[in-house]
């Protein structure tokens, strides 16, 4: 059996007005956790709903284990998708039962998995009420368990913690990392590096339609050096660029005006040797230890939250 | 899980949130009703019409048929309403995720929406046999006629349900809807027959009201309980077998095409 649960090669969707991806090729494994990230609008959710079958290649080929995306293999996916997806009018419990229904749950089996599903997510006593009268973060948590009630092999979930609290999203992270430990394949689509960071077996940029690059976390970032600096320098031309690559312990130079991006070892000893020479430049600058935020500026040229319309 | 099993499921989500939303179920019954009261009171005493197509020319009896055929139109648009709040809130994708095609949770929305318009427009029926001051007149019985109505009610419903499918893969919200159901399905209501017998419209009105798809019912249903007699009317022979085609045709196309305006 292939350890496969999803693969797509050179997948193409393009939605009307021509946003959407073009030639995805990727391998989703059991039991190991696949975050794609990317600025708004770079198509992490046009994959997402490829995989889950939502929308159908116009080009290239999908495979959810082993076979086209059908309604049986949707049987073996769970989804949270990005907006909230319940009806105000129905109740916590009745939309649990709604679904459940649906794929097919018996009465019995129903009961046991909501009951277990709520108590685990802490929404057990809003059973009763309607899903309209839920805060953001309890409306992710029916989403979640929405998803997890049919016990999937294979989850996707469009930015699961957005808009949740700290722990209200480290709660959902351990949930996850327990279903990837049990075997099932988790992809996250994302635009937050650290969260992409702290959980993720691979990570796949993903930006204007396509894959920028595509590893391990520690990969992405082996580049890079300790500490990151960027740096607002409007008038930065190639001859200060060069002059700075040129500085032991800098690593590669990235340019996206007026922000200039540098990895180097040791910012504590760079920043007074750079202010020395160009201080009258700079109009400010931000420094922290490198990361797959800073990974991001140094492949695909520009910083992770600018958004494009891809 | 069989597809059936998802209709039934979503059939029963349907009807709690039609309980739930009281006013929606009052005003598609209470409506028509004011109008019949209100309109056809005004009519037969303001105006004492006369025609002998009215029988002993009392309006209130022939708005009656109308006023059925009304409340699935009415119950139409709610359902509609309920399928563009399913797709604007998300809750469509999150159905379109279970193990289903979309077709089948179409069908499924569907199935709910001819249920709970035919529930009205019988209850509207029923309300119309019980009211003192209105007299119906069953072409087959009151047992045959009654269920000649409630057959015509039912392909009405799925009719206007197929056609709501059709609308929504053109219209995208349902601001856009309710602009086409003003524009187009009530003016078309107008010239089914349902306020004014054709008999005695002119040429050209009457022309027009053989290619409105809601003569058929409208004028079936005023067969089977209310014509005492046949004159004047299509008849069954072809209301029936018409309408039955049209909403065959309108549920399959929509069925067909409706996936496109789940996206």
């Amino acid at each position: 059996m292939s350890d496969a649960a999803a693969e797509l090669s050179a997948a193409t969707y393009r939605w009307p007005g021509g946003r959407g991806v073009g030639g995805i090729d990727l391998r989703i494994e059991r039991g190991r956790w696949l975050t794609l990230l990317g600025p708004n609008g770079a198509g992490k959710s046009t994959i997402l709903r490829l995989v889950a079958g939502q929308v159908s290649a116009e080009d290239g080929e999908v495979l959810v284990f082993g076979g086209p995306p059908s309604d049986a293999a949707r049987r073996r996916v769970g989804v949270v998708f990005q907006e909230p997806t319940t009806d105000d009018l129905m109740t916590v419990g009745e939309t649990l039962e709604l679904h459940a229904r649906l794929f097919g749950l018996a009465r019995a089996e129903r009961s046991a998995r909501i009951g277990a599903l709520l108590e685990e997510l802490g929404i057990a006593e809003r059973a009763g009420d309607r899903c309209g009268t839920l805060s953001g973060g309890l409306r992710r948590r029916l989403d979640l368990a929405r998803a997890l009630l049919h016990g999937p092999e294979l989850l996707l979930l469009d930015e699961p913690t957005l808009g949740l609290d700290p722990s209200s999203a480290e709660a959902i992270w351990e949930r996850l990392r327990g279903l990837r430990d049990g075997g099932c394949a988790i992809v996250v689509g994302s635009n937050d590096t650290a969260e992409a960071e702290a959980n993720s077996d691979e990570v796949v940029f993903v930006d204007e339609g396509a894959i920028a690059a595509r590893g391990a976390p520690s990969e992405l970032t082996a580049a890079l050096r300790s500490d990151s600096v960027e740096l607002d320098w409007p008038g930065c031309g190639a001859a200060e660029i060069a002059a700075l690559e040129g500085l032991e312990g800098v690593g590669a130079v990235r340019s996206a005006p007026p922000v200039l991006h540098l990895t180097v070892d040791g910012a504590a000893s760079f920043v007074p040797l750079l202010f020395e020479r160009w201080g009258g430049q700079i109009g400010g600058i931000r420094m922290r230890e490198s990361s797959l935020r800073d990974a991001w500026f140094q492949i695909v040229g520009r910083p992770l939250d600018e958004e494009r319309g891809s | 899980m069989s597809g059936a099993t998802a209709c039934v499921a979503l059939l029963q989500r349907e009807l709690r949130a039609v309980a739930r939303s009281r006013s929606q179920l009052y005003s598609s019954i209470l409506f028509p009703l004011m109008l019949l009261a209100l309109l056809g009171a005004g009519v037969s005493e303001g105006l004492q019409p006369s025609s002998s197509i009215l029988g002993a020319g009392d309006y209130t009896d022939f708005l009656a048929p109308g006023m059925i055929a009304m409340t699935a139109i009415f119950a139409s648009t709610f359902s509609s309403a309920s399928f563009y709040r399913d797709r604007d809130t998300g809750m469509l994708r999150a159905l379109l995720a279970s193990p289903h095609s979309a077709r089948t949770i179409l069908l499924g929305k569907a199935l709910a929406a001819v249920v709970i318009g035919s529930a009205q427009s019988v209850a509207v029926l029923v309300l119309a046999v019980v009211i003192p001051g209105i007299e119906l007149s069953w072409q087959f019985g009151w047992l045959g006629g009654a269920a000649t109505v409630v057959a015509a009610i039912v392909t009405l419903n799925v009719m206007l349900n197929g056609l709501a499918l059709l609308i929504a893969v053109r219209v995208r919200t349902m601001q856009g809807f309710h602009l086409i159901m003003n524009l187009a399905l009530f003016p078309l209501f107008f010239l089914s027959g349902a306020f004014f017998p054709l008999e005695g419209a002119p040429e050209w009105l009457r022309i027009i009201s053989y290619v409105n798809p809601l003569t058929y019912p409208v004028n079936l249903i005023q067969y089977a309980c209310w014509a005492s007699s046949p004159e004047g009317l299509i008849g069954p022979a072809i209301t029936a077998p018409v309408l039955g085609g049209l909403a065959l045709l309108a549920i399959l196309v929509g069925l067909r095409r409706g996936p496109a305006a789940a996206q």
